[in-house]
């Protein structure tokens, strides 16, 4: 198990270098940070001046040596849209983008797990042709579209619930379902074929010939047996929502998380905040994945992890 | 005192996020939408809307205006009488303090223009006060501002340089914990969420009659709008001229941004000065006004320079919509079916994308093909700054935040200017000469030459005046302001 | 790493042999797969025909003719089907040609990814041994990157574009197919007849060609319709940010970008963009649920049995004394 552990977070410091690399190489060589962060009247020499205080203006080796020498030491350097230490920026972003992860996250479980399992007890039934319906049509509905209606209806109609931004619980509602929906719909469609598929074994048919109680049957076997691809799936929710798929549902949300701030970051242009963001998430990623193998693990001993 | 406002805030506060669909009856309180967040509250360091918004309202400059855009004094007792043609005495009102305690006096003053000149400090604002040498005090409420060239339109900079206290704008805290002289203090700062300021209980002037103004960052114009809609928002800024039917209040203010496409006389598709004009003629300004800006806008008077600026030319007469014209002269020149490429950028400022695709559906009318280019910002900014190539035809708009059409001039008048395209000698000639001239009425008469010449040989294409168009909730009122500024001591609420 | 992406078989299925009337005659009955085949059919011809049959030139401006609602409302007229948008855009004509877009982007990108994924799994699988090691932890490597932020970061620095979005995209959706060949590869080749190929000597070309493509071809097509579904959400939601299609082309995630400062006093120009992504999604998706039991022996039998349940048990409905709940 060590070994183990110790071998991914190898593969994690690949994972973390590759970044790196890609980020160093598509920020430095092509944009020009100097030209966008400085208004429009700015003057040579004002340019001049802000390119040597963010050393821009020297060599790129140079500038790649210092940039890994600082990431060492977990220094991201300066946000330059908002002058002070990009990791304390994000610092005061990630939270609420994992929070909004993990209300999402919830609800999406919440919702597919009885949908699912509704649906599987019948397959071709009444309620399977629905879910599975709902289920794709969840999935077919591009989020920055479903956040603008559910704000129309339920912000600017109704007024139950706030527009945007970020608050008390009833702040959480409208992006989580947004969030959410996609996700419930993968979900959901897992968990019916695994139970489906665990209802048609025959250990389970000869167990509900003798008599077996159907929520038993479908408590104790059928659903246990769905939980390791159902924990693999939930993972890759997570991991793909860290990875930037909450980008659009907090724009339009106006939701101060790390993808609001990577998006304002690109229109500032700035470098080291954008280079910080990506860096943490792919750390996140990283420690995400090296958690999830564990609880494999401990779900299923027989699991070999290599 | 203090802590009951607080405290009752703070009550507010809980009731609001129980109850978010109440805020609509909370009295004395107010929300304002701001497209970008701040980025510091220090107000000499950045030059973004975010921080100005907020810090308009705790900080206080020597000079101000009126909402229609006339210099009045601020700080100052009076405006600035000159000493020299290089020096401006100012006298400043007694018995004033920051919110820290710190006195509001000549130190201050001093400290302020030390401060923001200070080539360590960075300013971002330093392209307002590139004149300024230093200030002088005299005694502790009279103070000396000295330029390193005569320099006529210093009240004008004045008017846009915060002071801040002496001794505490040298803390670190200072950035995040804002002490100035203005009607509004800092309540509290959520990052990424919102700015609150709080009644100044010590303003020395009208007390304003909004104690608690929330300021929410919200970067989309639709969740902006949502939040109008929905009662959470009392202002919003570049409201969509089409929504003015639609929110419950709107106001509009003519601005200090002018739309403009600039003209390459070297380059082979728009040398002719024939086909300059054409390209002006061809535009129907009116319906771009009416339909794109719903109204919104005014067609330009034959020259980039804002209407309300010193140095507009009141002698000039828009250029008219001629499409037969415009047709016969490209004609005429055998550039039918040439290509001009047009340089411009999109979502910076309100349509311009739409503004740009319009102008250039109008010159192809008149018989010219377009070549788009519509770039990523800073591919953008490197056409528009590059001296060396200059593009056919470039599309900005100017914004004229000190009202004097010397930013107009340097900026795209002036050979050599930021973004000009010509070569003509005598606006070479005549833009520095005005720049330092001290003499009102002589300075007038330069720019009067100067909007002339550009005029009847068409460098510029000037297209539109934009308005400034606010969203209001049905109980806020207010006057918006030529400047843009977002003063709360001016609004109102009624319930 | 144990990041596995969802819902695609992995199971190396045996193509069925199965004639072409045969498989229209079972599509027939499956309704909610027909509908999808014939709005996928549809948006096809649509794509190719586009230009010739818009009623406008999607790009064509009409300052004149500005924000007019669809037919049916009170101002709408007969000119404008679908309404206009602030540029007095034809939306009809719009939609159109942005079905177009959407085919184009997701074709390219599923071709793209999907070949060189393909030649991935293929050497990986085929080579085994430290090829397969070392390719296979590029695949975790890549897996594992900040997908969207990095595409985000990477079009903002180059400038977004068509071109620019279909090659990012490519290049961050070919790890799926990899595995998923690679998978197939590996238990193929595990088969006797497969084993007893190599030994008797075959070239590899040959065992691959022979023996291993037409094993993949059932997965892969899954695998690749259900990969456009994502690219054409992908695509909307980059254009939506701003880093996707740019004007004067057109897609419909900048349409619905384009709409969404419109939205309370010109409904249409969200709702149809958006209803296309949806639309087409949701067609794509009931087709490739078709498909995938279609191809799927196992997943046939299941079918099968299915249905003989229903029938037993709409026969046991009938009977005087229902078994069990």
């Amino acid at each position: 198990m060590g070994l183990f552990i110790l071998r991914r977070l190898f593969q994690g410091f690949l994972v973390v270098l590759g970044v790196t690399l890609v980020v160093f190489v598509a920020t430095r060589m092509v944009g020009d940070p100097a030209q966008v962060m400085l208004p429009l009247s700015a003057t040579a020499e004002q340019r001049a001046a802000f390119e040597h205080k963010f050393g821009l203006d020297r060599p790129m080796a140079e500038q790649f040596v210092d940039f890994i020498g600082d990431l060492a030491t977990f220094d991201f350097g300066e946000s330059m849209w908002q002058r002070r230490p990009a990791m304390d920026v994000i610092a005061g972003r990630l939270p609420n983008t994992l929070k909004l992860i993990a209300a999402g996250l919830g609800l999406a479980i919440v919702l597919a797990l009885p949908l699912g399992a509704l649906a599987a007890i019948r397959p071709g039934g009444f309620a399977d042709r629905i879910t599975v319906f709902l289920g794709l049509f969840g999935l077919s509905l591009p989020q920055f579209w479903l956040g603008l209606l559910l704000i129309m209806v339920f912000a600017v109609t109704f007024k139950v619930l706030p527009t945007s931004g970020y608050g008390g619980w009833t702040h959480f509602i409208l992006p989580a379902v947004t969030l959410a929906l996609p996700a419930a719909a993968r979900l959901m469609m897992l968990v019916r074929s695994s139970v489906i598929d665990e209802l048609n074994q025959q250990y389970v048919r000869t167990a509900r010939a003798k008599g077996l109680r159907f929520p038993q049957v479908l408590f104790g076997h059928a659903l246990r047996n769905a939980l390791v691809p159902f924990i693999t799936l939930a993972g890759w929710e997570f991991i793909s929502a860290l990875a930037g798929y909450t980008v659009v549902v907090e724009t339009v949300f106006a939701w101060p998380g790390l993808g609001l701030t990577a998006m304002q970051a690109i229109k500032f242009s700035d470098l080291f905040l954008l280079q910080a963001i990506v860096f943490t998430v792919a750390i996140g990623i990283v420690l995400v994945n090296i958690v999830l193998d564990v609880i494999y693990k401990l779900i299923d001993p027989r699991i070999k992890l290599a | 005192m203090n802590s009951i406002t607080k405290l009752l805030s703070r009550a507010a506060l809980a009731a609001m996020v129980a109850l978010p669909a109440m805020t609509a009856a909370q009295a004395a309180e107010i929300t304002i939408a701001v497209g970008s967040e701040a980025s510091t509250l220090d107000p000499q360091k950045r030059d973004d809307g975010g921080e100005r918004a907020i810090n308009d309202n705790i900080y206080e400059t020597l000079l101000a205006r009126t909402p229609a855009g006339e210099l009045v004094p601020g700080l100052a007792e009076a405006l600035p009488t000159q000493v020299d043609p290089l020096t401006w005495e100012f006298k400043l009102r007694p018995n004033i303090k920051f919110t820290n305690g710190e006195a509001f006096n000549a130190d201050a003053v001093v400290k302020s223009v030390a401060r923001i000149i200070d080539p360590n400090f960075a300013s971002e604002q330093m392209s307002y006060f590139g004149t300024i040498a230093k200030a002088e005090k005299v005694d502790d409420l009279t103070v000396r501002v000295v330029t390193t060239g005569p320099d006529p339109i210093l009240p004008s900079r004045m008017y846009w340089m915060k002071m801040v206290p002496a001794t505490y704008s040298d803390d670190p805290a200072f950035q995040t914990e804002p002490a100035g002289t203005g009607p509004y203090k800092l309540s509290t700062w959520t990052r990424g969420q919102e700015v609150v300021l709080e009644k100044n209980p010590d303003y020395w002037g009208d007390a304003p009659s909004i104690d608690t103004v929330r300021f929410r960052f919200i970067g989309e114009s639709g969740t902006r709008m949502a939040g109008l809609m929905a009662g959470e928002l009392d202002v919003i800024t570049n409201l969509l001229p089409e929504f003015v039917e639609s929110v419950p209040k709107s106001a509009a203010v003519q601005g200090v941004e002018t739309s403009v496409i600039i003209l390459s006389t070297e380059n082979e598709a728009t040398k002719d000065e024939r086909v300059r004009k054409a390209l002006n003629l061809a535009i129907d300004r009116q319906a771009l006004a009416d339909s794109l800006y719903s109204g919104f806008a005014l067609p330009t008077k034959g020259q980039l320079v804002n209407p309300r600026a010193f140095g507009f030319n009141t002698a000039l007469q828009p250029y008219p919509y001629d499409p037969e014209q415009a047709k016969a002269l490209i004609k005429e020149a055998g550039a039918e079916g040439k290509t001009v490429t047009l340089v411009g950028e999109a979502g910076r400022w309100l349509k311009d994308r739409e503004l740009i695709e319009a102008v250039g559906n109008y010159w192809e009318e008149a018989g010219v093909k377009v070549d788009y280019r519509i770039e990523e910002f800073g591919e953008y900014l490197n056409q528009l700054f590059d001296r060396k190539k200059r593009p056919d035809a470039v599309f900005v708009v100017n914004s004229n935040e000190l009202l004097d059409a010397d930013r107009e001039m340097s900026f795209a008048y002036m050979p050599n200017g930021t973004a000009s395209s010509n070569n003509d000698p005598d606006l070479a000639a005549w833009v520095p000469a005005a720049r330092v001239e001290t003499d009102v009425e002589k300075r007038k008469g330069i720019y009067a030459q100067a909007t002339q010449k550009a005029h009847d040989h068409y460098y510029l294409v000037p297209l539109l005046n934009m308005q400034d168009v606010y969203g209001f909730s049905a109980r806020l009122e207010w006057q918006p302001r030529v400047d843009a500024k977002l003063l709360a001591k001016e609004m109102k609420v009624t319930e | 790493m144990a990041v596995i992406s969802p819902a695609v078989p992995t199971a190396a299925a045996k193509p069925r042999a199965g004639s072409f009337s045969a498989l229209a005659a079972e599509l027939w009955h499956d309704k909610a797969g027909l509908f999808g085949f014939a709005i996928i059919v549809l948006l096809i011809v649509l794509a190719f025909i586009a230009p010739l049959i818009t009623p406008y030139d999607p790009a064509l401006q009409s300052v004149a003719a500005r924000l007019k609602p669809p037919v049916w409302m009170a101002k709408g007229s007969w000119e404008h089907l679908l309404g206009t948008d602030h540029l007095g855009r034809d939306v009809l004509s719009r939609v159109m040609a942005g079905a177009r877009t959407s085919l184009i982007v997701g074709v390219s990108v599923v071709l793209l990814a999907g070949s060189f994924g393909v030649l991935v799994g293929l050497f990986a699988g085929f080579k085994g041994g430290r090829t397969d090691a070392v390719l296979m932890r590029l695949v975790d490597i890549q897996v594992a990157f900040p997908g969207l932020l990095m595409i985000l970061l990477i079009v903002s620095v180059i400038g977004p574009s068509m071109t620019t979005m279909i090659v990012v995209l490519a290049i961050t959706n070919w790890m799926i197919y990899a595995r998923v060949v690679r998978g197939i590869v590996l238990s193929v080749r595990q088969t006797p007849y497969v084993e007893a190929a190599e030994v008797i000597g075959c070239k590899p070309a040959r065992v691959i060609f022979k023996h291993i493509l037409p094993n993949l071809t059932s997965p892969l097509l899954t695998l690749g319709i259900l990969e456009f579904t994502n690219i054409v959400l992908a695509e909307a939601a980059m254009s939506f940010l701003g880093l996707g299609v740019q004007p004067p082309a057109t897609s419909w995630g900048l349409d619905v970008a384009n709409g969404k400062d419109y939205i309370f006093v010109a409904w249409w120009l969200i709702t149809f963009p958006g209803l296309s992504i949806s639309v087409t999604v949701l067609a794509i998706n009931l087709f490739a649920n078709w498909l995938r039991v279609t191809t799927d022996p196992q997943e046939r039998e299941k079918r099968f049995a299915r249905a003989k349940a229903a029938e037993r048990r709409r026969a046991g409905r009938t009977a005087p004394t229902p078994v069990e709940a």
